[in-house]
């Protein structure tokens, strides 16, 4: 079994976990990270972008509130080119009236949230289709992120710092010695499956780290220790366009559909929250999309009209000590803990709770105690430090179409609908290489538009194949042929970033032999991404959407006649991940 | 005065121009009638690959192609629109359409059975009439092919094609030319590329670059864009010029082969005077005593009445616009109002995979019509609903015609039906 | 200024209906000739995607060489209002970068009709001048190869109105007639012959005071001063739309502002600006109405011409059929052809900019092939728009006349070579 000896591991890409790895590695601490898919495939890929001013908890959960203005005004240093500054709004619809908003006002003084209450024209004249029956408005800096290129940002940064990070490198045991009566247990590490290469790893570590979000009692209970994460559920809707260019919240005590986010080139509208037995439970009923739809219309009257892009569910990590009664109740504020202390396991640290905009001050926490374990006092200096990447400035809409009009690479996209250029998406499969094209969409935002992959499916398929019979792209999550040096992420969503690389060369004409490693194989990319796909838009298939999916069948279908390709019975890690499960649910009543 | 009428002459008012309704209209149009074509927009022929699917795949047995469509009709459910027209009918609608075709000088050719055709991702397409330049595909004879992509080009990948036909036994390898041969244009848009091939001095330099590449015995397989006005002329000069058997491979949309079918049969019916008016979108009809009144379209103020003595609804399905549908889970066709055979609730239309065998529910139902392609009494099957109300083509219940390739052929022939069947009344 | 980017209410959400197919780039007769413009999905519902309220500066410029003319729409098979979300676009694009002079100047046709009244024979003079519209390319960049409309040297239409007051018809059936600015300062024949064909068929013409419907202004993204328009013709006309009198024009531009284009645009979607909508005709629909109601006469003379027709991109996007053929056909032996050609390629002021003049040139050549094909015996061609007509006469040197001219002349009314009444 190949080994890898460290001082810390991380389990979990996510946000908090790459957070970690990030300010570890900043510390001098030698690190690696295992992640046992795509970094943020979990909970941090599957939020709605919110960077939180902390109104959303100045009433409910003060702290909550202080720690995310807090963060709010560090990450837009540390991470400007991944945040937008949307603003915030807190509407009082006529369904909101009461005491709450003057609570509200309050707690922003209390909090330190800077809160200007505005006319109700003025909110009109910046947002015009907002519902005009509001009877109050005030402005809060919220802020709009993009959570796969922050990770990968930070992760570049934990990278350049040292840090080691395996995707597609799933945990099925903590190393662990002594017994537990005695009190001398103590977690020494992890034996770990390398899926794309089909092997196993066993990672040695002083201290490890469970950054596992909603799966972390499954990863303490390989340790013996029961803890109680609730994982919370919550569905989100993208609407085609983003309507608003200000995140708006209902000013009333946190609910469904309480929020827009304008997010990149759409809209999102959330969240539900269902408690669910398992974080991989992410079936979408038609109820919460009916509801997001229904509880948008009272923000922006008309919205639930408009073209929904796709939905997609999240598990918050919800953690309590004695927990009982409705998930949207369990605190939002993140988790440290100590098992050394707690549950007499040395070398094991949890983390988890808490959320996107908080990430770094829990990595901050987590590594404190980190050093204390290993003895050693370091000062954290993440809040200092910027990411890669940071120079291109703050995020703004229009930059990707700005930079395509600048660079005349109109003839160069790919995904006509997000903008991703054949460079771009090249770059990204060599830079920062993973197994399927939903982790190059992940990068790039490929098929993340109205079409969901209608076109792009199969010219990425094209060009990552072109790669493979270069030697380019392997589909082995990259982790053995690519220095850390070779990673590149930062600039990954710039078009004008990405026009320099030449295509692969492949044209000599009597090269057409198979290009066959494990998981490289085009049919399977093909397919599973049209199956990811397809996994987002069924719950919203009506309307418009529902005629661009039976165009997008005409060209898979009846153009390519994909469904009759070779390698049909060849899966991914991933194949089983991307199935939708379509039984009807008792709950559509509610619809 | 809130609206406004036309000139309500047309022995035939066709709402849509795919194939189902420009058939139907050519076909009523020979046999005397005066016919009016109206559409939202262009169809869905500028989507397709070009060919005559009449029957691919059979729902019960999809992982193999269907080997002659003409001896698989009669295994066909009695509710499916080939059942209702029957085989005389089919074999005649297509008969008509190979001279159709040939007349307008865009000649589609048909082979014995199912033709095997490469897709731009290397599978075998099933199809039973193509046009003449995608013929020399068909995977049944064993010459070796040579793919040949333009780098660039988007939506081509040769080396992926190649692959894929190997893995099935066609032996196939793989090249690439650069694109400037074709166009210096910035935009690569394949119908842009077929633009800049119908000019003659393109052809002498694409045809040798091609020579120097292919092996004696090879056919070349080149992306569908060998012209577009003269492509009967583009294709002849480039195959003499590379000394080898040309055939196109039909790409994403826009589809360059089905913008060609299109205009073909557009002038064709301009021909025999008919009117094909785009941007005329039926929204809504009137009907008094089981029959349809008018019809009306939306205009830049007040909507517009037509009204013709016969109407054939050739909308299209979800895909073409006839039916429209929101949240709750409501479907309703959109002109007439005509009731739908789709599963009631919205969680029952689809299956759990993209690319299920069976296809998706929802797109088996449509408009039930009679044997005579009228569109259903609800009370009594038998009869029709209106009495000068036909439906053809995409509109039609029973078959999803994408997933069983069937869409050209449906079409067709449902659209020549009722042609015929107005003809003789 | 940029609110006008995103609306709930009519252009904007439309790109919701997008389904990427791009049938309308395959169309688009500018996309076709230059490598400036990206096609109409390109400009449209995917770029809308990525600009919002209060950008920080206006993302995509090549949207500035979509020339307006439609033909998008008419082939969108999902009903995306493209060419709105591309005059959108390009009103944020100036908000941005400022209007340059010589589109200010080309958006108000009727303050340039005014000043060339003042004297037109020497306007006529300077603007047909070699040297003058050399400078005129150099100072201000308008193309010295476009074709500049001559101003009447026989006085405005206003004038010929007043003059012949006497002589006109009063009835009980009475119209509005809405005669926009070329009609006004250019060609005041094509409003004497509209004025003609009405009263031939027993309907007194109103004209009341009315202005510019403010479309040269939208083309060339002055939103506000549009505004400013369009608010002055509800004042003048909406009292006449409310008593029931059908509002009638022959310039198919200024009718379609007025019906559809002005209160999209400008989000004017008030009762009166809907109750003039709905009384404004185009003359030919109002026409092919008359004829469905069995009202119109058609005691024609037989007019043996050969006569190329070309369907203006704006006359399509009333989206009503063709009911210039439905009553040309109606005239004994008069042959008309009907071109299928895309768009004449000058859309409005589009030719007269420096920069789009060769463009508006290619995408004509259909036009010009077309005319051309009909045989060299052709003697005059027809269109309803004012600028395809100069454009078209430029480009073919055949004289081109509006359908209305056709009509009058087929009734006995009018001279089509000499451009005048024939009992005046």
């Amino acid at each position: 079994m190949k080994r890898i000896e460290t001082e810390i591991l991380v389990i979990g890409g996510g946000a908090t976990g790459t957070g970690v790895a990030w300010d570890a590695a900043l510390r001098g601490f030698k690190v690696v990270l295992i992640e046992r898919r795509d970094l943020t495939h979990g909970t941090t890929g599957r939020y709605h972008g919110l960077l939180h001013s902390g109104g959303r908890y100045v009433v409910k959960d003060p702290q909550s509130a202080v720690e995310c203005i807090h963060e709010n005004r560090i990450l837009r240093k540390t991470h400007a080119h991944c945040i937008e500054d949307t603003g915030g709004f807190f509407v009082v619809t006529p369904e909101d009236e009461g005491p709450y908003p003057d609570k509200f006002v309050e707690g922003c003084a209390a909090t330190g949230v800077p809160c200007h209450e505005i006319s109700i024209a003025a909110a009109l004249r910046r947002e015009p289709l907002l519902n005009p029956r509001i009877s109050r408005v005030f402005e809060v800096p919220d802020g709009s992120s993009d959570s796969f290129l922050a990770t990968h940002a930070t992760a570049q940064a934990a990278r350049q710092a040292g840090a080691q990070l395996l995707i597609y490198h799933e945990l099925y045991s903590l190393i662990i010695e002594g017994a537990a009566e005695n009190g001398t247990q103590r977690v020494l590490g992890a034996r770990v499956h390398d899926a794309a290469k089909g092997h196993d790893v066993e990672i040695r570590a002083a201290l490890t780290i469970n950054a596992t979000g909603a799966w972390a009692g499954q990863v303490t209970a390989m340790a013996g220790i029961r803890i109680s994460v609730i994982p919370g559920k919550g569905t989100m809707v993208a609407m085609n366009h983003r309507a608003l260019n200000t995140v708006v919240n209902r000013c009333k005590m946190p609910a469904d559909g309480d929020i827009i986010v304008p997010v990149h080139t759409v809209a999102v509208i959330g969240t539900t929250d269902e408690r669910v037995a398992d974080p991989e439970n992410l079936r979408i009923e038609p109820w919460e999309v009916n509801l997001m739809l229904e509880e948008g219309d009272k923000m922006v009257p008309g919205l639930s009209r408009a073209r929904v892009v796709r939905a997609w569910a999240g598990v918050r990590p919800l953690y309590q000590e004695d927990y009982a009664g409705a998930s949207r109740d369990a605190t939002r504020k993140f988790a440290l803990l100590d098992h050394r202390e707690r549950h007499n396991v040395a070398g094991f640290i949890t983390i988890t709770g808490g959320k996107w905009t908080t990430f770094r001050l829990m990595a901050e926490k987590t590594v404190d105690m980190a050093a204390e374990h290993l003895g050693t006092r370091r000062p954290c200096t993440t809040a200092s430090t910027s990411v890669p990447g940071t120079q291109q400035g703050a995020y703004w809409l229009g930059h990707r179409l700005h930079e395509i009009e600048e660079n005349a690479l109109q003839g160069e996209l790919i995904c006509e609908c997000e903008l991703v250029t054949r460079a771009m998406l090249e770059n990204a499969a060599r830079q920062n290489p993973t197994i399927t094209l939903d982790d190059l969409r992940r990068d790039v935002r490929l098929g993340m538009g109205p079409c969901q992959g209608g076109f792009c499916t199969y010219r990425a398929v094209g060009i990552v194949h072109a790669l493979g019979q270069a030697g380019v792209w392997q589909g082995d999550a990259g982790h053995q042929t690519h220095a850390a040096e070779e990673w590149d992420v930062a600039m990954m969503q710039s078009p004008a970033h990405n026009v320099a690389e030449s295509s692969p060369q492949q044209g000599t004409a009597d090269r057409a032999e198979t290009c066959t490693p494990r998981l490289f194989n085009p049919n399977l990319l093909l397919r599973d991404f049209l199956q990811e796909r397809w996994k987002g838009v069924l719950p919203i298939l009506w309307g418009r959407q529902l005629k661009q999916e039976r165009l997008d069948e005409l060209i898979y279908l009846a153009v390519l006649n994909a469904d009759h390709l070779p390698d049909a019975a060849l899966t991914s890690p991933l194949s089983e991940f991307y199935r939708f499960d379509t039984t009807p649910n008792d709950k559509e009543v509610r619809a | 005065m809130n609206t406004n009428t036309s000139r309500g002459e047309a022995d035939l008012l066709v709402i849509g121009a795919g194939l189902s309704g420009l058939m139907a209209a050519w076909q009523a149009a020979r046999a005397g009638l005066r016919v009016h074509v109206i559409a939202k927009g262009a169809p869905s022929l500028h989507w397709t690959a070009g060919t005559v699917d009449v029957l691919g795949y059979m729902a019960a047995a999809s992982a193999t192609a269907v080997a002659d469509p003409m001896n698989a009709l009669s295994a066909l459910p009695g509710y499916h629109p080939y059942s209702l027209l029957g085989a005389a009918q089919v074999r005649a609608a297509l008969a008509d359409f190979l001279a159709l075709t040939e007349a307008a000088g865009l000649p589609y050719v048909q082979g014995d059975g199912n033709w095997l055709l490469p897709s731009a991702v290397g599978a075998l397409r099933p199809t039973w009439l193509t046009p003449q330049a995608q013929a020399a595909g068909d995977a049944r004879r064993t010459a070796p092919m040579l793919i040949v992509g333009f780098s660039g080009l988007r939506d081509f990948y040769p080396h992926l094609i190649a692959e894929n036909l190997g893995k099935q036994g066609v032996p196939a390898r793989a090249a690439m030319l650069p694109l400037e041969l074709i166009s210096t244009a910035r935009d690569r848009n394949a119908i842009h590329l077929a633009h800049a091939l119908d000019e003659p001095q393109r052809h002498q330099a694409l045809g040798r670059a091609l020579r120097q590449l292919v092996q004696p015995g090879e056919r070349i397989g080149l992306p569908a864009l060998l012209g577009l006005e003269d492509h009967g002329a583009t294709w002849a000069a480039l195959q003499s010029a590379a000394g080898a058997a040309l055939f196109e491979i039909p790409m994403l949309p826009p589809s360059v082969p089905g913008t060609r079918l299109f205009q073909a049969i557009r002038r064709s019916l301009r021909d025999l005077g008919v009117r094909v008016d785009m941007g005329i979108e039926a929204i809504r009809s009137h009907t008094a005593a089981g029959r349809i009144e008018w019809v009306e379209t939306a205009t830049s103020a007040r909507p517009m009445r037509l009204s013709a003595a016969c109407y054939l609804l050739a909308s299209g399905g979800v895909l073409g616009g006839g039916f429209d549908s929101d949240h709750t889970g409501r479907m309703r066709e959109v002109v007439f109002d005509l009731p739908l055979t789709v599963p009631q609730r919205r969680s029952h239309w689809f299956r759990a995979e993209f690319m299920h065998p069976a296809g998706q529910p929802v797109f088996q139902g449509g408009v039930a019509v009679t044997a005579a392609m009228q569109p259903c009494h609800p009370d009594d099957p038998a009869q029709p609903l209106y009495a000068n109300l036909w439906a053809a083509g995409g509109v039609l219940a029973g078959a999803d015609p994408i997933q069983e390739r069937s869409l050209e052929g449906i079409a067709l022939t449902s659209g020549w039906a009722v042609a015929q069947a107005l003809a003789r009344r | 200024m940029s609110s006008f980017t995103t609306s709930w209410q009519s252009a904007g959400p439309s790109l919701d209906e997008c389904i990427k197919c791009n049938i309308c780039t395959v169309y688009c007769p500018v996309a076709a000739v230059t490598d400036k413009f990206h096609g109409p999905k390109y400009s449209g519902p995917q770029a809308q995607r990525f600009r919002e309220n209060g950008q920080p500066q206006s993302p995509d410029h090549s949207v500035d060489y979509c020339s307006g003319c439609r033909v998008c729409n008419e082939v969108c098979p999902t009903g995306v209002r493209i060419a709105e979300i591309n005059t959108r676009a390009r009103a944020a694009l100036a908000a941005q970068q400022g209007i340059p002079l010589r589109n200010r100047l080309l958006g108000r046709s009727d303050l340039l009709g005014k000043m060339g009244m003042i004297a037109p024979g020497l306007a006529n003079f300077a603007m047909n001048n070699g040297l003058v519209r050399a400078v005129a390319e150099g100072v201000m960049g308008i193309s010295k190869g476009a074709q500049m409309p001559r101003w009447s040297t026989q006085g405005t239409f206003a004038a010929w109105l007043k003059r012949s007051a006497a002589r006109r018809l009063k009835s009980a059936d009475k119209v509005v007639y809405f005669h926009g600015c070329s009609t006004m300062y250019y060609e005041p024949y094509v409003g004497q012959a509209a004025v003609a064909v009405f009263e031939h068929n027993g309907f007194e013409v109103l004209v009341p005071e009315q202005g510019c419907c403010g479309l040269p202004l939208l083309n060339n993204a002055e939103f506000a001063a549009a505004e400013g328009y369009h608010e002055r013709n509800l004042d003048y006309l909406t009292p006449y739309a409310q008593q029931g009198y059908p509002i009638i024009g022959t310039s198919t531009s200024c009718t379609l502002t007025l019906k559809e284009e002005a209160p999209d645009m400008l989000d004017i979607h008030t009762p009166a600006a809907h109750d003039l909508a709905l009384a404004v005709w185009d003359m030919f629909e109002w026409l092919r109405d008359l004829y469905q109601a069995g009202q119109l006469r058609t005691d024609f003379n037989a007019l043996p011409l050969v006569l190329p027709y070309h369907p203006p991109c704006q006359y399509r996007a009333h989206h009503l059929g063709s009911p210039v053929m439905d009553i040309l056909t109606l005239i004994p032996q008069l042959d008309v052809r009907e071109s299928a050609a895309r768009c004449c390629g000058g859309a409005g002021t589009y030719v007269y900019k420096k920069e789009k003049y060769q463009i508006a040139m290619d995408v004509g050549q259909e036009l010009f092939d077309f005319v051309a094909e009909q045989g060299a015996d052709v003697t005059v061609t027809a269109c309803t728009s004012e600028t395809c007509r100069w454009h078209i006469e430029s480009a073919t040197h055949i004289p081109c006349r509006h359908p209305i001219e056709v009509l009058a002349a087929a009734y006995g009314l009018y001279d089509l070579h000499a451009r005048r009444l024939l009992k005046e």
